[in-house]
């Protein structure tokens, strides 16, 4: 038999004292939902089965302990960090749930510049991460634009990317080792090594796992030099999205790793360049880092590449880093953002997928025109790549459309959701994966058997094997 | 008024908030060749924004019209700007948003802190295409600005200009509840118009998004534009006569220093606060 709120909420503060154990209604109300629903929050009007209580725990023992009592009673578990989640990952879809917040575990452990490594718990705020790393001349080398608000056990948890992916990776790039709690209260540790060949690489079963396999309570990441001196910008307008990839297939295939390398088509450019580029413009931009010589080299050897395309045009690398240094969504434009929405309903939404070079251009092409056609309201549809590999790169939706005749409730069903499935059709017909770093959450959850193919058996497998009792985030990966 | 003739004058500006430090620095040092001259921070590399009171006015405009079809009343809405080409894509999207007429007037100078020149261009083009009934303005722009536009065009165009407007309904009769805010507090009148509306912390401070489909259906329609020149008005030449030049422009650093209260629980952290911000106040009361 399931437990009572009541039991829950006495039996984690039995675990973790009265004071970790929030019960408040608005907290709850506002936590049931994430940024994919987050027109409820910003119009108070839920619908999504509010949790049973919020707990913090101080500590992996905490943690371990109230996993071991979740999967003994079955109560649904929500592991959370800095709540930044944009797929639903973090949505309760079942009665009762616990959301379990890590953000009081916001120690950093360690950090070493002789090894080159920082450890810290998973509730540490990226940008605090990165901020004591600068202090010693280093960088983490990971920048999502969530960087000031998102913590490191959501990042890992979501294979999360940054705005300079194309030189330091992704985040499965730099995690080292890790420590992670899983629903029978193991506490399992991955050393800190270079590389190991000791059998299956097993970081990457927690790397991503969505909180749908275990608790991420400490992560060990690779640090960097930093030489914010020798960035190097370059940008040219173009016509045609399909130019841009080649450039950018060209910068990949020639072994130029710039930390930067984007192209935005002409919607997208729109809302971040028509100062300078035309309304039928598609932007190309790119940022050289590092030590001064490969800084040079490698904006010499993009330079040179471009330069091939008669079809681009040089802007000056002004513009290109004013908007550098104005990429990161700090609490402050998240609220400003709020406000816009809930005056003009007006909505901004984003899908990101991936795909090799032959196909990126034609889902890109395939989506936009359907979604124009398909899907009422549209005020923007456009998007950009913006993290490229040897062999294709991603493709950023951008969108924005008005939800008009229906509540903030129904946004999704009537607007993001066939949006979303336009996007993952158009991605799966032709080979690509509909999630490039978001997380699949719950929104893209029902295409998963589509997006493993084969390969399905081992999330399945992975899925029994960690969470027997099927606790840890319900519907998350794997719809319910 | 069975009829309104609504016009809207807006102005774009640079994104002031994503300027970097350098930008600032630049005109700090009273260096040159940024957009605004000597003295201005260098401008050049951000994207230009509606000035947010001007995006009020010309929401509070759409809204106005909204009402007004409502109750089965006629209004036709026209937008302009004295700017250079800059201001093509917003005026393209008031079209898409229903303004029948758009237009532009290029003063073939940088207008900043110059009001009478602004207002004599701005007066002349209204009288041109005929006086509205109700003229919406923003209060005043981005940094560097006099907030005295508004009122030399009503001066110009013998209206009366009622300033710091925050919202504006339909009344009876073809009159207009206006609410403004004055002495800290704030204010309704029923106008008959006509009159100019200086918008300033409007409840509504942004603009509606038109559809992709609204766009395409304005798509061949053309922007009127217009040099000050053809107005009869030489803006370079007159901005010798403004009798008040902006100097230089500077950012002041607004960065506070925080402390952080310790404390294991509420109770704790309390009591620091306690100890150490409010005590001493208190008992020196
Ligand atoms: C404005 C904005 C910009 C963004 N930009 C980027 C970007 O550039 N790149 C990018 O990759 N993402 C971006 N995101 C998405 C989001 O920031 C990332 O997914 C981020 O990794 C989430 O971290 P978080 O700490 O906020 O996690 P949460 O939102 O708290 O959780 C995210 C998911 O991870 C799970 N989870 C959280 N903590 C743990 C844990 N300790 N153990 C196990 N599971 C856990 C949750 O259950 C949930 O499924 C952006 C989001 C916003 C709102």
């Amino acid at each position: 038999m399931s437990l009572s709120r009541e039991a829950i909420v006495e039996g984690l503060r039995r675990i973790v004292g009265p004071d970790a154990v929030v019960t408040d209604e608005k907290i709850l109300v506002e936590s049931s939902v994430d940024n994919f629903r987050k027109l409820q929050n910003i119009f108070d009007v839920h619908t999504a089965p509010v949790p049973a209580a919020v707990v913090l725990p101080a500590d992996t023992a905490q943690v371990a302990a109230i996993l071991t009592w979740a999967n003994e009673n079955g109560v649904n578990v929500i592991p959370r960090t800095g709540a930044t989640a944009t797929e639903g990952g973090l949505e309760s879809v079942v009665p009762d749930s616990v959301i379990v917040d890590g953000s009081m575990m916001n120690q950093i452990v360690s950090i070493d510049p002789y090894n080159m490594q920082a450890t810290c718990q998973c509730g540490v705020p990226l940008q605090a991460l990165e901020d004591r790393v600068r202090e010693h001349g280093l960088t983490t080398g990971h920048s999502p634009q969530s960087k000031p608000v998102a913590h490191m056990g959501g990042l890992v948890a979501t294979r999360s990317i940054g705005q300079f992916s194309t030189l330091y990776g992704g985040i499965e790039d730099m995690v080292v080792g890790l420590e992670a709690v899983f629903p029978g209260g193991e506490v399992a540790r991955i050393k800190n090594v270079p590389r190991r060949a000791a059998g299956p690489d097993i970081r990457h079963v927690v790397i991503g796992n969505e909180g749908a396999l275990c608790f991420i309570s400490e992560v060990t990441v690779k640090l960097f030099p930093y030489f914010p001196e020798n960035n190097t910008f370059l940008g040219w307008t173009l016509k045609d999205m399909a130019t841009g990839f080649a450039v950018l297939r060209d910068v990949m295939v020639n072994g130029y790793k710039p930390s930067v390398a984007r192209v935005y088509d002409p919607g997208d450019a729109g809302l971040h360049f028509s100062h300078f580029a035309a309304a039928d413009d598609c932007v190309l931009l790119f940022m050289a880092e590092g030590a001064a010589g490969i800084a040079k080299a490698t904006a010499d050897g993009i330079q040179a590449i471009v330069d091939k395309h008669p079809e681009c045009t040089q802007v000056p690398s002004e513009y290109i880093e004013t908007w550098f240094n104005d990429l990161c969504w700090d609490a402050s434009k998240i609220t400003a953002e709020d406000e816009r929405i809930r005056q003009t309903h007006n909505v901004n939404r984003t899908t990101e997928i991936s795909a090799d070079w032959s196909s990126i251009n034609d889902i890109y092409q395939a989506a936009k025109a359907r979604i124009i056609d398909e899907i009422p309201d549209i005020t923007m549809m456009g998007g950009h790549s913006s993290h490229s590999y040897i062999n294709g790169t991603n493709m950023y939706f951008n969108y924005f459309f008005n939800v008009v005749g229906v509540g903030p409730e129904e946004e999704t069903d009537k607007y993001y959701l066939p949006i979303i499935g336009i996007i993952c059709e158009e991605t799966l017909k032709r080979g690509g994966s509909i999630v490039h770093h978001h997380g699949m959450g719950k929104a893209r959850a029902p295409w998963v058997k589509d997006e493993y193919g084969s390969s399905y058996y081992i999330l399945e497998t992975l899925k029994r094997s960690f969470d027997p009792n099927g606790i840890m985030n319900k519907g998350t990966i794997i719809p319910l | 008024m069975d009829h309104l003739r609504i016009v809207v004058g807006f102005k774009v500006t640079p994104d002031y908030e994503a300027l970097r430090a350098p930008d600032w620095a630049r005109a700090a040092g009273g260096a040159a060749e940024s957009g605004g001259g000597p003295g201005a921070p260098e401008t050049r590399y951000v994207r230009r924004v509606l000035g947010v009171f001007d995006e009020a006015a010309l929401e509070l405009a759409l809204r106005l019209r909204d009402a007004r079809a409502e109750a089965g009343l006629e209004t036709s809405l026209a937008a302009f700007s004295v700017a250079a080409r800059e201001a093509d894509p917003f005026l393209q999207t008031l079209q898409a948003l229903g303004f029948e007429r758009a237009a532009r007037v290029d003063p073939r100078a940088a207008l900043d802190f110059a009001p009478r020149v602004t207002a004599a261009v701005i007066a002349t083009y209204l009288r041109r295409i005929g006086s509205p009934d109700v003229l919406l303005l923003g209060s005043r722009c981005g940094p560097g600005e006099s907030g005295a536009v508004p009122f030399l065009v009503a001066d110009e165009l013998g209206l009366p200009c009622v300033t710091e407007v925050t919202d504006v309904q339909i009344a009876s009769r073809g009159r207009l509840r206006v609410t403004f805010a004055a002495g800290g507090g704030w204010i309704r009148a029923t106008i008959a118009p006509p009159c100019v509306l200086a918008v300033g912390n409007a409840v509504v401070s942004m603009l509606r998004v038109p559809t992709l489909k609204d766009r395409l259906a304005v798509r061949e329609r053309s922007l009127d534009v217009l040099s000050s020149g053809e107005l009869g008005v030489d803006a370079a030449a007159a901005l010798a006569g403004e009798p008040t030049v902006l100097a230089s422009l500077e950012t002041i650093d607004r960065e506070r220093a925080g402390t952080i209260v310790a404390g294991r629980t509420p109770e704790e952290k309390a009591r620091a606060l306690y100890e150490t911000q409010l005590r001493a106040r208190l008992e020196r009361l």
